[in-house]
């Protein structure tokens, strides 16, 4: 498994998150359209296109320019014109930094050697008022967006400048080499110094009210937050640990009112995600991991990049603890864009697309066939069995009831409930339906409720291959499965028939939910000691019922030789006929086209007609 | 607020000098896309009607290739000039009248000596004075402006036809002329500019066949004209004699004689030739800038370049939709399509190939007659601000309306990549689930001579990597032979209902909700029911999905959609219901009735009673999932809208959105729009918490605004009492309500009318017992005694 590089990968939002910019080092930018996940346009060769005319382009100047850093930022709106213009500010190794008008793709303006050496950094304000970047020669440059002129510079410090962020608030600045360094922008005086990565810092960001700085070295496995109004040297306040280096970080929210939000993206293209309600909290917080699926088998075999998440952008937070975040996953080639809720404490595990990957020939042929394996799953439902409905007659609400309880929504609830209750009587016992009545009084009544409303979707008197069964008790709730185990066990010990039936389900529910039942048994003590209790009874008759039941079939069998052989070929007969009915059911569920994954399954159990029919 | 939703096709766009910029018509302003990447620049604000010309003041020199500046024109009755490289608005001249069309000849036969005092336009317009619905009247007028004044006086007419047409103009500026019917009148430009007595000179060329569009050659005196019956006619040498300066005229008056190859009727032209290579009507013609090609297109939606000299053809094929126009640029290498379906494509130029496209959204299907009004074309995506529309081609376009952008389509059935064929498959409703992740659809197929029709629903699964939808499952006939009135989705469960004309509804349920992926995910019917036998035209799911309302033609029905159990039934409207809504998680129900007698009410489910209406005609209606408002669209009757008191209220829209705050008759605000006919609305809850309201209108044109904030009010609710009192008196009223009473009425009635509000909320239990089903009918005593104390409350509390 290669890594993938996503250090010399450039991403930068669009400030109305509907553009996203992409250059992988080759000189190129391209230019995503989130909403329809589809290139917009692609940025080569800016830098020679601007004074040649069309005939004579068509050089391959791009590969010799190399991009370090990007930022995308909104123009301030003059007057009450709508489309303020939106530039893309990149700086180049080569120590220029220059301005791109996205919307014209032109080239907006141009700084040659503004950072002899490399440019490193470049960041602006929310309000784009002015933008700084940062280059090897360790000098600080605030340039006015519009023109690109040189409004200042200054030595930050040193060393290279690796990084540099603005303040949402556009008065503080920090720039960072391997000492993070804070400057207020407005006399450029120092105000903090802080110190304690080892090598250069990779990236900065400040939280959205300014009061926190998020920093991250290369190489280093951990964010360290910094608080800005403190003493002048101070140690970070809290780490954030993650298991790869971090290449991005991103946060939302206040420390005091909302609780801060952080977003960091790894190396390897993993998204990591905390919250807390206060610096503390968030130094505790455990990380929540968003990552894209990889064991995808064609994916494996495939040589090239896996896909990853190389971009992330927080959005809003919904409730405390979730936030709205924006995330580029895939393939540089392919990227797609999703916009989804991140829950603090859930980890995420994304769908990579294949879209994109050249693949192997086998995969290609049946790709090509997309039309056909799109038909394949389509399930079609011609007129006969549009007609087939499950429950095929209306029925009228019982009319005493309607009278009594008018359906008012609030009543609606209890209503509904009174009504499946009193279908699932019907289907129970006589015994049951007595019991329901009063006449016949034996246990207690609640048990008998709760089995009727908790039996929705479990039909006992199907025999149910044991994977499916497994199948069904895993997708229950655990306290759903709780409450079904004592209504299970509460028929048992009443009806004293169907522990054939009853048997399978307790057993799989105590075998797949026995922590939760563990933890519930304190509370309710008695139903294992019943179950206990019923088991042990039903087992001591056990070994007289298998006795009685040896007797009675040999005496039958000497009783069916006595009366010759004429019954038996009879009940053959009837066999076969049984068995032809099933075929023709099971023909027809397959039309359905529903039940192909129950044949699955049960053709694992030696339902082999299945499989001939097919 | 945001508005989208524009038209880019209204009216031809054009390149700026310097082939960089492309500047679109977009309603009522103009917008500039940049070649190169196909995004918006900027655009031009200030005219307060759709703009209907666009002249970019071409460039005489390469010096001047990076001015900006253009002419626009627009049926508000203004000529603006700009600075669209700022943009400014540089002047503003006031013409009064509508103009569909303008050419500035001058502009382009003497760019160099430009003069602004000299300027002179030819307009199109309409006359306005003479409007008069259904007159005879000669509304379109040809007349000449001159730019250097502010305030234009009436101009010179220079032909009057019965509609405004468009005026084309030729590249040299020497000629422009229009198409009327079968003939195409050019008008010879007056040399020297402005001076007011040097009328321009008029020239007639005849066909057999309407035109349907026509172009000058860059150079030479030849016109290209193309007809509805797909043939390219080539005049050369045209308007030697008519045109030419009168000293010649006479002599080129003997000249008549001549044997003119394919010149009709004595038209003054030397010769003309047919092309025919479309099978459909020509759109587009247009010669290239040297004037060696001639680029033709049509409905086909194919461009067709013929060689001007030898007549060889080449194609540009699968362009997928009629094309509109074809222009050029200044740059050679860059020429541009626009097609019906609201896209431009830019074209990369020796080879044709479409480099970039700048669309928009698609415009909606020309249904056939007996489908207007019952399809539901539209549907919305609540959460993320996605509309799902249904265009031509038997498309769903799902297009963001927060961005304004397209996102992908989904084609419903496979189509004839030809465009303009004859339709035979109509999309009629379109559903989205209310988390978005499930579409369904429903098309009929037309039948030949009765025979072959056939219905079919599907239901398709979202695919987020793609942002497309993926066909989970097709069933034919889902109701027999009846076509398919309304389907709804449940609010939580993936389960969906679909009503038809046959008289039953049917539910349905995906049979995988978690245990299997999505994938595999199928749907199969759940139950079926119906009433009486009675067409089922509407269907709704309450907030919490316990209940499903479906209308059975004039009376609602009540179900249990899990146990498929026929809860109650609510009494009679007197029309057929063709809408349906739940208010919320509120007790009340919505039903729209529209033909014959147009009805909107309100129904308490609770007290199973009506609570009020209004005899409004409605295109839809929305409720907001949470809160207890709900908005319907209205159209508002033209006898009511032409009345001389609300003329300037309503400024030719035809529609007004009504916001209702739970059982409250009176609307809280109200909107006018325009074009709602076919239109659509809904409440879209986006990730804020706050609460828009999204209207698309009959030609795919949107707003989305928050209805609670004030600036968007157009009017208040006090101008409206006028307008429902109205409309209430005249035919319903209390007849509506109340016409098995005879007697109970009239009191109600005296007492109603004392009242300012013509409608009160009426709770009338004995109504819906003898509307109910047969089994409902409780015992006598019961009944009389449940009747006459309704009637004793009622005089009571109106007493009081």
């Amino acid at each position: 498994m290669n890594l993938v590089n996503i250090k010399d990968v450039l991403t930068s939002f669009s400030p109305a998150l509907d553009y996203l910019a992409l250059s992988t080092g080759d000189g190129r930018i391209k230019i995503w359209d989130t909403v329809k996940g589809q290139v917009q346009t692609e940025f080569a060769d800016i830098a020679s296109s601007e004074e040649t005319n069309i005939y004579t382009n068509g050089g391959k100047g791009h590969l010799s320019v190399d991009y370090t850093c990007m930022k995308w930022l909104s123009l301030e709106r003059k007057k009450k014109r709508k489309l303020g213009t939106s530039i893309l500010v990149l700086g180049t190794g080569g120590g220029d930094v220059l301005a791109l008008d996205v919307a014209s793709g032109q080239l907006k303006w141009r700084i040659s050697d503004c950072h002899p050496g490399g440019v490193n950094a470049v960041s602006s304000s929310a309000k784009a008022s002015c933008i700084y970047s940062g280059g090897a020669d360790g000098m600080v440059c605030e340039i006015d967006p519009n023109s690109g002129n040189l409004i200042r510079k200054f030595k930050a410090s040193t060393k290279a400048v690796s990084s540099l962020s603005v303040s949402p608030d556009g008065k503080i600045l920090a720039t960072a080499s391997a000492q993070l360094r804070t400057f207020k922008c407005s006399d450029l005086k120092k105000i903090q110094k802080f110190t304690g990565h080892p090598g250069g810092v990779r990236c900065v960001a400040f939280t959205e009210d300014g009061k926190y700085i998020l920093s991250s070295a290369v190489g280093e496995r951990y964010i360290a937050v910094w608080k800005t109004d403190g003493a002048k040297k101070q140690s970070a306040s809290c780490v954030l640990a993650l298991e790869n280096p971090p290449v991005f970080v991103d946060s939302w929210g206040e420390t005091d009112a909302k609780g801060l939000y952080v977003i960091a993206i790894s190396e390897v293209g993993v998204c990591y995600f905390w919250y807390g309600s206060n610096v503390e909290e968030l130094g505790n917080a455990k990380p929540t991991k968003v990552s894209l699926a990889t064991e995808d088998s064609s994916l494996k075999q495939h040589k090239g990049s896996l896909p990853i998440i190389f971009a992330a952008k927080l959005q809003g937070v919904l409730k405390p603890g979730s936030a709205n975040a924006f995330i580029a996953s895939g393939l540089l080639v392919k990227p797609s864009f999703q916009k989804m809720v991140l829950q603090f404490g859930n980890d995420l595990v994304l769908n990579a697309s294949k879209s994109g990957i050249l693949l192997p020939i086998t995969q290609s042929v049946s790709k090509s066939k997309k039309g056909q394996g799109v038909q394949n799953k389509v399930t079609t439902l011609d007129r006969a069995h549009a007609e087939d409905a499950l429950l095929p007659i209306a029925r009228v609400a019982d009319l005493l009831e309607n009278r009594s309880v008018q359906p008012q929504p609030s009543d609606k609830d209890t209503d509904m409930i009174d009504q499946s209750q009193a279908d699932y009587v019907e289907t129970f016992s006589m015994e049951d339906k007595l019991r329901s009545l009063g006449i016949l009084k034996g246990t207690d009544e609640p048990n008998n409720l709760s089995s009727a409303s908790v039996m929705d979707g479990i039909d006992l008197e199907a025999f149910l291959p044991p994977k499916k069964l497994k199948s069904a008790v895993l997708s229950m709730e655990p306290s759903t499965a709780f409450k079904t185990l004592e209504a299970l066990v509460a028929m048992w010990q009443t009806r004293g028939r169907g522990g054939k039936y009853l048997l399978p389900w307790i057993y799989s529910i105590m075998v797949n939910h026995r922590h939760y039942i563990m933890s519930q048994e304190p509370k309710n003590q008695q139903l294992l000691t019943t179950l206990h209790k019923i088991t042990k009874n039903r087992g001591t008759a056990l070994q007289q019922l298998l006795q009685l039941s040896g007797r009675l079939q040999l005496v039958t069998a000497q009783i069916n030789k006595a009366a010759g052989n004429e019954t038996q070929s009879r009940v053959l007969e009837q066999e076969i006929d049984e068995s032809e009915d099933e075929e023709e059911e099971e023909v027809e569920e397959h039309f359905y086209g529903e039940n192909d994954n129950e044949s699955e399954l049960s053709s694992d159990d030696g339902n082999d007609e299945d499989d001939e029919i097919q | 607020m945001i508005r989208g939703g524009r038209s880019y096709v209204k009216s031809p766009p054009s390149f700026s000098n310097d082939a960089k910029k492309l500047l679109v018509c977009t309603g009522n302003n103009v917008s500039v896309f940049s070649a190169a990447t196909g995004l918006q620049i900027t655009s031009l604000e200030g005219h307060t009607a759709p703009v209907t010309t666009l002249i970019v003041v071409p460039a005489s020199s390469a010096a001047q290739k990076i001015l900006c500046y253009c002419w626009t024109a627009s049926l508000d009755g203004t000529i603006r000039h700009w600075d669209f490289s700022g943009p400014e608005l540089l002047k503003t001249v006031d013409a009064q009248v509508p103009i569909y069309s303008m050419v500035i000849p001058c502009l382009l036969s003497e760019p160099q000596q430009l003069d602004s005092s000299k300027l002179v336009a030819y307009v199109s317009v309409e006359d306005t004075s003479l409007v008069k619905e259904g007159s005879k009247e000669l509304r379109g007028h040809i007349r000449r402006f001159n730019l250097a004044k502010e305030r234009l006086p009436r101009g010179d007419t220079l032909k009057e036809t019965e509609e405004p047409k468009s005026i084309v103009i030729s590249p040299s500026g020497e000629f422009f002329g229009i198409h009327h019917k079968c003939k195409i009148h050019v008008w010879g430009v007056p040399s020297g500019g402005g001076s007011r007595n040097a009328l321009a000179k008029k020239m007639t060329l005849h066909h057999t066949k309407v035109i349907n569009a026509f172009a000058f050659h860059p150079t030479e005196r030849i016109i290209a004209a193309g007809d509805v019956t797909g043939r390219v006619l080539i005049w050369r040498s045209f308007g030697n004699r008519k045109l030419a300066l009168a000293s010649q005229k006479k002599n080129a008056r003997s000249m008549v004689d001549l044997d003119n190859p394919g010149v009709r009727d004595g038209d003054d032209a030397e010769s003309c030739t047919t092309w025919h290579w479309h099978s459909a009507e020509v759109n587009v013609l247009n010669f290239s800038s040297d004037g060696a090609y001639l680029y033709s297109g049509g409905r086909e939606g194919v461009l067709v370049v013929w060689q001007l000299d030898t007549g060889k053809k080449k194609f540009l094929p699968r362009i997928g939709s009629p094309l509109l126009y074809f222009i050029w640029s200044p740059e050679p290498t860059l020429s541009s399509v626009v097609c019906a379906d609201n896209q431009i494509h830019l074209l990369k130029m020796p080879s044709m190939e479409i480099s970039r496209t700048i669309s928009g959204i698609k415009p909606p299907p020309s249904l056939p007659k007996m489908y207007e009004g019952l399809s539901s074309t539209v549907a919305f995506d609540r959460s993320s601000g996605i509309a799902a529309l249904c265009t031509e081609n038997y498309c769903v376009q799902l297009y963001n309306l927060l961005n304004d952008r397209g996102i992908s389509e989904v084609q419903v059935c496979e189509r004839n990549h030809q465009p303009g064929d004859e339709i035979t498959v109509v999309v009629t409703a379109v559903a989205l689930s209310l988390d978005g992740s499930v579409m369904s659809t429903t098309e009929v197929k037309l039948p030949e001579d009765g025979i072959g029709g056939l219905v079919s629903l599907k239901f398709w699964e979202s695919e987020p990597d793609n942002k497309t939808f993926t066909l989970s499952t097709i069933v034919y006939e889902p109701h027999k032979d009846a076509g398919v009135s309304a389907i709804a989705f449940h609010p939580t469960r993936s389960m969906a209902v679909s009503t038809s004309f046959g008289g039953d509804f049917k539910i349905w349920v995906c049979n995988s909700d978690k245990s299997q992926t999505e994938k595999d995910s199928s749907w199969i019917c759940h139950a079926v029911g119906s009433y009486k036998k009675k067409p089922m035209t509407a269907a709704a799911f309450s907030g919490d999905g316990t209940v499903l309302a479906v209308a059975a033609e004039n009376v609602i029905t009540l179900w249990n959609p899990v146990k498929n159990m026929l809860l109650s039934v609510l009494g009679a409207t007197l029309t057929p219901i063709t809408k349906l809504c739940f208010v919320g998680k509120s007790e009340f129900l919505v039903a729209a009735s529209n033909f014959p007698k147009p009805e909107l009410s309100v129904w308490n489910t609770s007290k199973l009673s009506l609570s009020w209406s209004y005899g409004l005609r409605i295109e839809a209606v929305t409720s907001a999932v949470d809160s207890s408002t709900f908005a319907v669209l209205a159209l508002v009757p033209k006898t009511f809208r032409k009345s001389k008191s609300k003329k300037n209220i309503f400024r030719g829209r035809d529609g007004a959105i009504l916001l209702f705050n739970g059982s409250d008759p009176k609307p809280v605000s109200i909107w006018t729009v325009m074009k709602a006919q076919g239109g659509s609305i809904s409440f879209l809850e986006g990730d804020k918490s706050q609460l828009r309201l999204a209207f698309v209108n009959g030609s795919h044109e949107y707003v989305v605004f928050d209805p609670s904030s004030d600036d968007t009010h157009e009017r208040s609710a006090i101008d409206y009492e006028g307008l429902v009192g109205e409309e209430e008196t005249g035919d319903f009223g209390y007849t509506s309500l109340y016409g098995q009473l005879p007697d109970y009425d009239k009191k109600r009635k005296e007492d109603a009318e004392s009242l300012a509000t013509p409608f009160i909320s009426s709770e009338r239990p004995w109504e819906t017992i003898f509307s109910g089903s047969t089994l409902n009918f409780p015992p006598l005593q019961k009944l009389c005694g449940e009747f006459f104390e309704s009637l004793m409350e009622k005089s009571n509390s109106v007493v009081e």
